[in-house]
């Protein structure tokens, strides 16, 4: 099968592009793809950090690029799912130093042996998000449910629309249910129906994610609690099956969880 | 510095040209596509080449250097006579620049009017326009010196700006400019109103910030120099 190529996109910085990459990634090996996430990020590389792979750095993608390395050797095999892979952007360079022609022939070189290359694309609409996006066939929006992310998404899903490239659909960060319910923000029904594009999955304002952050260890490794389940189905979703889009449960009142009430954990 | 320089636009890029000679555009073209084509391919062009005048042959050779490139030349954006006729004669549409830009414009802004070149600025002729069948997004201008129809959405920070009326089959949520030539009597009207702001020629509202969201469609004109949003009541 041949090797699929995402970009995870946002416009706006901050909205959990890099988190979702990490979580995806994770979700995807554990449903048995051969999965390597690429930080396209150079200059501000996270995505080592959050995946607590960071010590484990030799080479990065300039190198590759310039030709210090194979690809192999700068490729990082994840501690936890053995065929998710990490190639981790150079900390001391600028972005000038990919072109958009460099991460195609980067890709290139997966071609076979990866089913899915997730591209973290860097905030903006600038140099590094055109390189991030040039290879890719396919991409997922990332927003959070606040009016100036949404409107950052929507610009860069009309930059990517004149393009050839598939929306795969829309993923909704930091979601207050609490906030939701009071009307206070949209849904993430009614962001998607506002860029007219599929709703992936919404995923709750959760302290587990920044926690999981700071500890390098993505939520998604936890299958049955927690956030996780939540991208385990935005991955489904992007392999093609149709699962709906459950609404997310407001948090239980602390005493319910007292008398083991909350949820099963 | 390059040539040329390069813009997406809602219909697809649009490239400008200055003076240089034909065979440093050329070269310039190739370069700028090598560096963009992954990002360009597929799109329409519009080729901006203001007031020079361009051969018939080259508008050629820079078409098929876009052709290498995976993109396709639509139209030809000129006010000189023999460039309008050349690209014509290619089978190019050919437009003329857009006569009044607003203050508003962004380096975005796209200019493509579809007019014969040598016709515009003529006082709008009613019955031209444009049917716009999809969302404009944050960022897009839609631009035309007749009216707009747009079937779908206009997004915040969104802007259509046409010469005649303005009409949404949808929820207008960005800016939208009615009559932007000067004409008072242009209306701009949407199935969901709730604009950032509304013009009609020379006029700016802003929503009513304490009224409530609008309950079906609605239809803005000038009465007594000022902008008035009204409930669309059949015939206007």
């Amino acid at each position: 099968m041949a090797t699929r190529i995402i970009t995870i996109t946002s416009g706006k910085g901050g909205v959990g592009k890099t988190t979702t990459t990490a979580n995806l990634g994770v979700a995807l090996a554990s449903l048995g793809q051969r999965v390597v996430v690429v930080d396209t990020d150079v200059g501000l590389r996270n995505l080592d950090i959050l995946l607590g792979l960071q010590n484990r750095i030799i080479y990065d993608v300039v190198d590759v690029i310039e030709g210090r390395c194979r690809l192999r050797q700068a490729l990082i095999r994840d501690r936890v799912q053995p065929e998710l892979y990490l190639l981790p952007a150079s900390q001391t360079r600028e972005k000038s130093a990919v072109r958009p022609a460099d991460l195609g022939s980067v890709c290139d070189q997966l071609e076979g042996s990866a089913d899915v290359v997730l591209l973290d694309s860097p905030a903006g609409i600038e140099h590094g998000f055109r390189t991030a996006i040039a290879p890719a066939r396919e991409f997922v929006v990332v927003t959070t449910p606040d009016q100036p992310a949404i409107q950052d998404a929507d610009r860069v899903l009309g930059i990517l629309e004149e393009s050839d490239r598939r929306c795969l659909g829309l993923v909704v960060n930091r979601v207050h249910p609490d906030l939701m319910r009071r009307q206070e923000i949209p849904s993430p029904e009614e962001i998607a129906a506002t860029l007219s594009i599929p709703l992936l999955g919404a995923i709750p304002d959760d302290d587990q994610i920044m926690l999981a952050n700071t500890r390098g260890e993505p939520v998604a490794h936890a299958l049955d609690s927690g956030p996780g389940p939540l991208f385990i189905d935005v991955a489904r979703r992007l392999l093609g099956e149709e699962i709906p889009v459950a609404p997310l449960r407001e948090a239980r009142p602390r005493w319910l969880q007292r008398l083991g009430l909350g949820r099963w954990s | 510095m390059s040539s040329m320089a390069i813009k997406g636009t809602r219909e697809g890029i649009t490239i400008s040209v200055g003076k240089a000679g034909i065979d440093e555009l050329l070269t310039d073209l190739g370069i700028e596509l090598d560096a963009k084509a992954a990002f360009l391919r597929g799109s329409k062009v519009t080729l901006e080449a203001s007031a020079r005048t361009l051969q018939a042959s080259e508008i050629e050779r820079m078409s098929q250097v876009l052709v290498e490139h995976g993109l396709r030349l639509e139209a030809v954006v000129t006010e000189d006579e023999a460039t309008g006729e050349a690209a014509q004669e290619l089978g190019l549409r050919v437009a003329a620049p857009v006569a009044a830009r607003q203050p508003s414009d962004g380096p975005n802004a796209a200019s493509v009017a579809v007019a014969k070149a040598g016709s515009q600025r003529s006082p709008l002729e009613g019955s031209r326009g444009i049917l716009v069948k999809h969302v404009v997004r944050s960022g897009r201008v839609v631009r035309h010196q007749g009216h707009v129809v747009v079937m779908g959405d206009v997004n915040p920070g969104g802007e259509i700006v046409a010469g005649g009326d303005i009409v949404v089959w949808g929820s207008l949520r960005g800016t939208a400019h009615a009559g932007a030539f000067g004409d008072g009597s242009a209306v701009i009207a949407a199935l969901d109103m709730q604009p950032l702001q509304l013009r009609i020629a020379q006029m700016v509202a802003r929503p009513d910030e304490s009224a409530g969201a609008s309950k079906g469609p609605e239809v803005a004109r000038v009465v007594d120099e000022s902008i008035v949003v009204e409930p669309w009541a059949g015939r206007s």
